[in-house]
């Protein structure tokens, strides 16, 4: 289950705009969900090569070029199905959780 | 000594120890065989070991001369095993986790930053409140903060900063002020590698709050240690004259007292970095276990030349951003990005460095000023202790002055004092005691200082009722009446406190000169004198006697009068605002000379007045003239004095042309003045036995025939011009 989260939250991120790996990994770190570079690469490059990203070289003077990944049309279309099932998931969840809370209370 | 190879890593060659290379190698090889079924597994592969390279450039950069075993194990460990992949369960990273905002790769991403990296709105504060955000920062990442707070791009929001900073000036203190107050996102985030302002105890010269600052800053420790004297003693210079004491001069001339005390409050603020942790943190390093072990392992040196040089280069390039902001800046943080150890723009940093230096020394002014105040006024008050027994009477009052004097001026001071030793000798105890003691200690100052104003106001209360004496004169019909006061035995005692009234302490006594002298006309042809004296008290009858205790003499011999120079005050009769007014009346016609040790800077007041229905303690001032010193005056019709030899004194007010406008003169003592015409001037040589004769043309006429100097309306005298007319009749 993880795994799809996880292809969630990277397509959210690039869907803001043009990211490199360092950076999604930054950014995920930062809203505390912590994943390895090494788990990042095949990832990106799955869903570059099931043609949802795509990327471009960026000339860097601090080390090698990078690839900074684009979201495209399919991608996008993708991510929407993403986004409904997870809103689906979160408020099963909600849901299920919820009413124990209730029967708590009035306890 | 390990052996050290070059690779061609990514197109880059990167000198690496031989083991490390080894660790290297099976690393990669357990990649490709991780990946061996992985469509795309030469790109996967690609990806990671750019990744690696970047990494290796930042350690390269960092200062080491060569990859290490070390360095390739954290590369990995950031990276992660190929067993550590697709592990569904979230780990939760220990310091030694995958941590890649790490310290060797923040510098890369934020170089980057300033080109349109996408706004995050996951970089939620936690609150979503308002924060700085410190990943994205230029100098400070206010900016950026607001952009994220507001989802805007973070270059228009700096841009709308250059734009307030530099059209209206108040858009850099607005910064400024954000910037302190409001608090970074990186440090919300945990075993992030923000850097934190710590003092270093380690390289310090008195307490390493430069170094603190340099190493916070990226820049070398001397930088911020000339930035702390050398700017702020012209600033000094410039304030010596602050408040209403007088800086004392020779302060302005050493280095800059206000910077230490910034240092000082800098030294209190900044927590010293004791723990190797806290070192980290202060070098902006990540912190886990790798780091640590290599900060206390490695040896430093290489990495201080670094900052060295690196400090001179930014040395040299801040003085050039000073004349050309705009388009040097990218310039400049792109290149200064490729020097810099830790993210973000070297001369961004300067400038923040100095302006931050700024702020604080506004502040260590002004709280400075207030020390020194305090410090001054002990010092004054001490001073003038012996002069206490004659203001203050026993019991309460004496309890309440003393209580003032050391609980309210001198507690603050020690205070201060002990708190800065304090904090030199690293004593940390009972600190809490200590400052509640001091503090309790001078807010019971502040009621025996209230205490002391209100019983002293209330022995002044009360004015006496005045009585005028007359003193006889022997021989009041003589021509000219000279004024002298008493041969100098009097000198002022420690008098740049300048405090007025007091002239001379002599053992058990003190001598006051307030005096105030008036020379006014005199009804008939006689000189007059006439002495007031006045004196405070609790209560009326306490005041009149006081008032009657004054002791002041006027000897007259031949036509001299001498005067006493000083009220005598005795610890007994305490000083009470003792004043002792004179009135000399002159008749018309008749001079009056003023030796010149009755000089106006000896506290005499000396008002040739004209206004008679003048009230004594108040409307004295209002009188105050010119005049000269062993020059004859005589006195006029109107009663004003005029200058024997005809030349003009100095007088700055307007003329007015005053027989028209002044009325007539009173005496005080209520006898009818003349109000007849005119009157006739003596020339100085003609005999002196004249009386003022009759008014014989009427004011009119006089007028008429002395058009030149009735036109020179004056306030104070007439003013002759050198033509005065002098005419007899």
């Amino acid at each position: 289950m993880r795994k799809g989260v996880l292809e969630f939250c990277i397509l959210s991120i690039i869907r803001q705009g043009e990211v490199y790996p360092s950076d999604i990994v930054e950014k995920m770190r930062s809203a505390n969900l912590h994943t390895l570079e090494g788990t990042l690469y095949p990832l990106l490059t799955r869903l570059k090569n099931a043609g949802l990203l795509t990327y471009r070289w960026v000339e860097s003077n601090s080390g090698p070029p990078r690839k900074y990944f684009v979201m495209t049309e399919s991608g996008l279309e993708f991510y929407g199905e993403l986004e409904r099932t997870w809103n689906e998931l979160a408020d099963a969840v909600k849901a299920l959780t919820a009413p124990q809370q209730e029967n708590k209370t009035t306890e | 000594m390990k052996k050290v190879i070059n690779i061609n890593f990514q197109g880059r060659v990167i000198p690496i120890e031989e083991s490390a290379y080894d660790v290297l190698k099976q690393y990669i090889e357990s990649l490709r065989r991780y990946f061996a079924n992985e469509e795309g597994r030469d790109e996967i592969i690609n990806d990671i070991e750019g990744r690696i390279g970047e990494l290796f450039g930042e350690v390269l950069k960092k200062g080491s001369t060569c990859v290490t075993d070390d360095d390739v194990n954290a590369v990995i460990a950031s990276m992660g095993r190929p067993e550590d992949f697709d592990d569904d369960e979230a780990k939760v990273q220990s310091q030694l986790g995958a941590n890649t905002s790490s310290s060797t790769g923040s510098g890369s991403q934020s170089s980057s930053s300033t080109s349109g990296s996408s706004n995050s709105d996951h970089t939620h504060a936690p609150h979503g409140r308002f924060y700085r955000d410190e990943n994205h920062k230029v100098v400070a990442g206010v900016c950026a903060g607001i952009a994220n707070y507001f989802n805007i791009d973070p270059l228009v929001v700096r841009i709308l900063f250059v734009i307030f900073a530099f059209g209206f000036g108040f858009g850099f203190i607005t910064y400024l002020v954000l910037w302190v107050a409001v608090p970074s996102t990186a440090s919300t985030v945990i075993g992030s590698a923000k850097k934190r302002l710590f003092r270093d105890p380690d390289n310090k010269l008195i307490a390493g709050v430069c170094s603190g600052l340099s190493q916070y800053f990226g820049v070398n420790v001397w930088i911020p240690r000339i930035l702390f004297l050398i700017p702020f003693i012209s600033i000094v210079f410039r304030w010596h004259n602050w408040g209403a004491f007088d800086f004392p001069n020779f302060l302005s001339f050493s280095f800059s007292p206000g910077t230490l005390l910034v240092y000082i409050i800098l030294w209190l603020i900044f927590p010293e970095a004791q723990t190797t942790a806290e070192k980290l943190e202060m070098k902006g390093e990540r912190v886990d276990l790798n780091s640590i072990k290599n900060t206390i392992q490695q040896d430093m040196g290489g990495f201080k030349e670094r900052a060295e040089k690196f400090g001179k280069e930014v040395h040299e390039k801040a003085q050039e951003f000073g004349k050309d902001f705009g388009s040097r800046t990218k310039q400049f943080g792109s290149e200064a990005g490729t020097i810099a150890r830790r993210g973000g723009s070297g001369v961004g940093y300067v400038i923040g460095l100095m302006v931050k230096i700024f702020v604080y020394f506004v502040l260590g002014c002004v709280l400075f000023a207030i020390v020194v105040g305090l410090f001054s006024a002990g010092i004054a008050l001490t001073g003038l202790l012996p002069l206490k027994t004659y203001l203050i009477n026993d019991g309460w009052q004496n309890i309440f002055a003393w209580g003032t004097l050391l609980l309210f001026i001198w507690v603050p001071v020690v205070g201060i004092i002990t708190w800065i030793i304090r904090r030199v000798a690293k004593m940390r105890s009972n600190a809490r005691t200590i400052r509640f003691a001091f503090v309790s200690l001078w807010l019971l100052g502040l009621f025996c200082f209230v205490g002391l104003i209100a019983s002293v106001r209330q022995d002044f209360r009360y004015h006496n009722d005045i009585a005028e004496q007359q003193i006889e004169l022997q021989n009041p019909s003589v021509n000219k009446l000279t004024l002298q006061s008493e041969r100098e035995r009097w000198y002022y005692s420690h008098n740049f406190l300048h405090f007025e009234p007091f002239a001379r302490v002599d053992d058990d006594t003190v001598f006051v000169n307030n005096f105030r002298l008036r020379v006014l006309k005199s009804a008939d042809n006689n000189f007059h004198v006439i002495v007031a004296k006045m004196a405070d008290g609790s209560s009326k009858k306490e005041a009149n006697e006081t008032a009657s205790k004054i002791n002041y003499s006027i000897t007259q011999k031949d036509s001299t009068l001498t005067l006493d120079k000083g009220i005598k005050i005795t610890p007994s009769d305490k000083f009470r605002n003792q004043v002792v007014y004179i009135t000399i009346q002159v008749p018309v016609g008749k001079r009056i000379e003023i030796g010149n040790n009755i000089g106006w800077y000896d506290h005499f007041d000396i008002n040739f007045g004209w206004d008679n229905d003048w009230r004594y303690r108040e409307d004295f001032f209002d009188g105050a003239t010119n005049w000269e010193s062993n020059v004859e005056y005589r006195m006029k019709n109107d009663g004003h004095l005029e200058r024997v030899d005809g030349r003009r004194d100095n007088d700055e007010r307007t003329d007015e042309d005053n027989s028209n406008s002044k009325p007539e003169t009173q005496p005080s003592t209520g006898t009818q003045s003349d109000t007849t015409g005119t009157y006739h001037y003596k020339t100085p040589g003609s005999a002196p036995a004249k009386q003022a004769p009759p008014a014989k043309n009427p004011v009119k006429n006089k007028k008429d025939s002395l058009p030149a100097k009735q036109a020179k309306a004056e306030v104070r005298f007439t003013l002759p011009t050198a033509f005065i007319e002098r005419f007899s009749i």
